[in-house]
């Protein structure tokens, strides 16, 4: 039997601060409410990215909705969902969707402190720079698997 | 002839001084150093004061104090003398000395208690000295005495042995057609041809008169003639008057104009500024996209890129399912788990029995995939197969937005710049200057204008006179031959007509001669001379006295050359009067070097230093001026170095030899 497939995504209430303080140093512009909210499902799944890179998952102390599903592009889930798979070793967990959200938002829980970390410990405007190096080292790394 | 000696006693300045200008080597060079206000141009008043009585050079400071020693007068007493006395020591080619020397009594009175200078008396001699010693004082006519000044160094041609630097610079700038005939009238001395006309007109004049006296009809006429006649100088005067008017609007209005083109166009700049605010305007909404563009681009990658590994690892369990023929399932988990909660076979409609349930239960556990979830893997591994390329292009996507962000970069850098440029310049404009500036242009091309057409109307008129004074004195020849009385004075009016005729003729084609004469000498100085000879290929001074100086590719170049190539065609044209006039008088300049900067500096030194070579040449220099390259090269071949010192009170120079 496949679980109750949640209708949003969770963050820690205490990472709403962060993600707004995030959003200033990267997402800078004005941008609308229909683009707030694909920017707040960018914001969050880089965060999960960032956990996930630094094999760091955090559960959630009190949840609260960030993003609804219907925000989430089948790229999007696809993407949560390989990060399940290989957290678990198996496909099957996809039958779990709870569960496939949940190692989602623990990733994403442990990497807004990490990525909250690194745009205040940084010069103003540095991030993006710090993220493009890194993204050509792993680049460098992965070219020849692909 | 050259200065020898000039001997200043109570003078300005200098209350007792002697400067004597020994000749120590074939270079008649003598060079005068000192601040500003210690007298240098002072010396050059002295030298006229003594010679024509005047001092044309004297500063505002100057003009403001009296002539006699200033210390001179603290130290006398009340009621006392003190005499000022210039001497003017010169030798002529034959060995003649004559000394000039011209004394002033001051008084001194008592005035808002401090002592006034009064001028008493005055008085001018020249003393004679032949080659053998024998001496002889001239001190009574005045006329006679001022001869023995003009001899030499005329006054009416003063102006072309005493310079002041600026005026070397200048004498080129202005209308030159109008100097060039100056100066050749000047230094030709045909004023005496200008007088003898004058005297023969009003000769002529008189014997009319007289012929008038026989005849009403001959007094009829030559009464109309004298009007015409007059009218006509008035007109020539008018045309005269016109002319000075048109060449003075055309030096302003060529002055001002240089001094606009200076100027910052304010509109073009800030039409230019406008035009690049909205082109920075565009490139920074360019640039912001191109930003905006690469950070959506690093997040996108960042997800795919840092999750590459669970991308990775997914896309290889699917194909691992696949090999194991475990995708796609060959029972479809769903439709066994609608049986099992049915009770019934949805392909037979048998209901379950117990053993059928059991083997449906183990089934379900044996197909561990629906296939809904197999869509699912199916549709994430066809997209992370597109991921697969997208990654593929990262480097070339960032590499190519990155550059092109630079570019924008520098775009903006460059017309910043260009914005800060244009900011400066308009920064630095004077608007009211601009203003005035425009307002005097106009003023002066008005006055052009109208003088322009004024003249054209009046050589119009001049033509038509002559024209009636041609027949007037037609008319009066028959009416006087048919007076057979008046057939001597008949013969008087046409001699002293062909006599003005006769004048008018010689004085242009000696104006001709000099001219033609000036010219060849001025190209020849003038070549001589200049340093970069290349650069020029003649001067040419026209039939109209307009003087050119050829390019070597052809054009004329005399309004776009530099101040030490001006000031040298000045000096080659100086030269060149004072050769072909005769009077082979000093040269003195007072700072030649005020209106030149950089290399041409040294080579007008060389140029003086080589001129002093057969002509006397004394040059005054400020410590500025007189820097050490300056000095090193004068110092070659100068005679004498004069420092001029201030004492600490200001009030007396003194002059030390070095």
């Amino acid at each position: 039997m496949m679980s109750k497939v949640p209708d949003r995504l969770y963050i820690d209430e205490n990472d709403r601060k962060l993600y707004d303080e995030v959003i200033v140093e990267i997402f800078r512009g004005k941008i609308g409410d229909e683009e707030k909210r694909w920017e707040r499902k960018d914001q969050f799944l880089l965060a999960m990215a960032i956990g996930f890179k630094n094999e760091v998952r955090r559960p959630l102390k009190k949840k609260e909705g960030f993003i609804r599903k219907e925000y989430l592009k089948p790229e999007d889930k696809a993407l949560i969902n390989a990060i399940a798979i290989y957290d678990t070793g198996s496909i099957e967990v996809l039958l779990d969707k709870q569960k496939v959200f949940s190692i989602a938002e623990e990733y994403a829980h442990a990497g807004i402190r990490i990525l909250h970390g690194e745009i205040k410990s940084g010069e103003p405007g540095s991030y993006l720079k710090k993220l493009e190096k890194d993204l050509f080292e792993k680049y460098k790394g992965l070219k020849n698997r692909l | 002839m050259r200065f020898e000696k000039i001997v200043l006693k109570n003078y300005r300045q200098f209350r007792d001084v002697e400067i004597t200008f020994d000749k120590k080597s074939s270079n008649d060079l003598h060079i005068f150093v000192g601040v500003m206000g210690t007298g240098k141009t002072n010396l050059l008043n002295a030298i006229c004061w003594c010679l024509y009585g005047d001092e044309p050079y004297l500063s505002k400071d100057s003009q403001q104090l009296p002539r006699v020693n200033l210390k001179a007068v603290e130290d006398a007493k009340l009621g006392e003398n003190i005499q000022v006395c210039v001497e003017v020591w010169i030798e002529t080619e034959e060995r003649n000395k004559y000394i000039y020397r011209r004394r002033e009594n001051f008084r001194i009175y008592e005035e808002n208690g401090k002592p006034a200078p009064h001028s008493q008396t005055e008085s001018f001699e020249v003393e004679y000295i032949d080659e053998e010693g024998n001496m002889k004082i001239f001190g009574d006519v005045k006329e006679e005495l001022q001869s023995y000044v003009e001899r030499f160094l005329p006054k009416s041609i003063r102006e072309f042995f005493f310079f002041d630097g600026e005026r070397l610079d200048r004498y080129f700038k202005e209308a030159t057609a109008e100097n060039v005939r100056h100066a050749i009238f000047k230094i030709s001395q045909l004023d005496i041809l200008d007088r003898v006309s004058e005297r023969i007109d009003k000769i002529l004049s008189e014997i009319r008169r007289e012929a008038g006296k026989i005849n009403p009809r001959i007094e009829e006429t030559r009464e109309k003639l004298e009007q015409k006649e007059n009218a006509l100088k008035e007109i020539i005067r008018m045309i005269g008057e016109c002319k000075e008017q048109i060449k003075r609007a055309k030096t302003k209005i060529e002055e001002l104009r240089e001094e606009i083109a200076r100027l910052p166009d304010v509109d073009a700049l800030e039409d230019e500024r406008t035009r690049l605010k909205s082109k920075y305007k565009e490139k920074i909404s360019f640039l912001n996209e191109k930003i905006k563009e690469k950070r959506s681009l690093l997040i996108d990658y960042s997800k795919t890129i840092l999750l590459w590994p669970a991308i990775e690892k997914t896309l290889k369990i699917i194909e691992d399912k696949r090999k194991n023929k475990e995708i796609p399932p060959r029972i479809n988990k769903d439709m066994l788990e609608e049986i099992l909660k049915e009770q019934i076979c949805v392909i037979c409609g048998r209901p379950l029995d117990e053993e059928s349930k059991h083997h449906v239960t183990e089934l379900i556990k044996e197909v561990k995939i629906t296939s809904e979830t197999v869509q699912e893997l199916y549709r994430m591994e066809e997209f992370f197969s597109q991921v697969k390329e997208q990654i593929k292009a990262f480097e070339d996507r960032i590499r190519k937005l990155t550059e092109e962000i630079r570019q924008y970069e520098r775009d903006l850098e460059e017309i910043n710049k260009k914005i800060s440029e244009i900011d400066k310049e308009l920064l630095g404009r004077d608007q009211q200057r601009t203003r005035e500036l425009h307002e005097k242009l106009s003023y002066w091309e008005e006055i052009y204008e109208t003088n322009e057409q004024r003249l054209g109307m009046l050589n119009s008129q001049a033509k038509n006179l002559e024209k009636e004074l041609d027949e007037l004195n037609k008319q009066l020849d028959k009416e006087l031959k048919m007076e057979n009385q008046a057939e001597k004075l008949k013969r008087q009016i046409d001699f002293c007509k062909e006599a003005l005729q006769v004048l008018r003729k010689t004085k242009d084609s000696i104006m001709t001669q000099i001219r033609e004469e000036i010219h060849r000498k001025t190209r020849e100085i003038f070549f001589n001379l200049i340093w970069k000879k290349a650069t020029f290929s003649d001067v040419i001074i026209q039939p109209d006295y307009s003087i050119a100086l050829i390019h070597q590719m052809g054009y004329d170049c005399l309004g776009t050359i530099s101040g030490g190539e001006r000031e040298t065609l000045t000096l080659a044209f100086t030269l060149a009067l004072h050769e072909v006039s005769g009077f082979n008088c000093p040269i003195i300049v007072d700072r030649p070097l005020a209106m030149v900067s950089g290399p041409p500096r040294k080579n007008i030194v060389n140029i003086f230093s080589k001129v002093s070579n057969g002509k006397q040449i004394i040059l005054f220099f400020t410590p500025d001026d007189y820097s050490h390259d300056i000095s090193e090269i004068l110092e070659r071949t100068a005679s004498n170095k004069f420092d001029l010192k201030m004492s600490k009170d200001e009030r007396e120079t003194s002059i030390e030899v070095k």
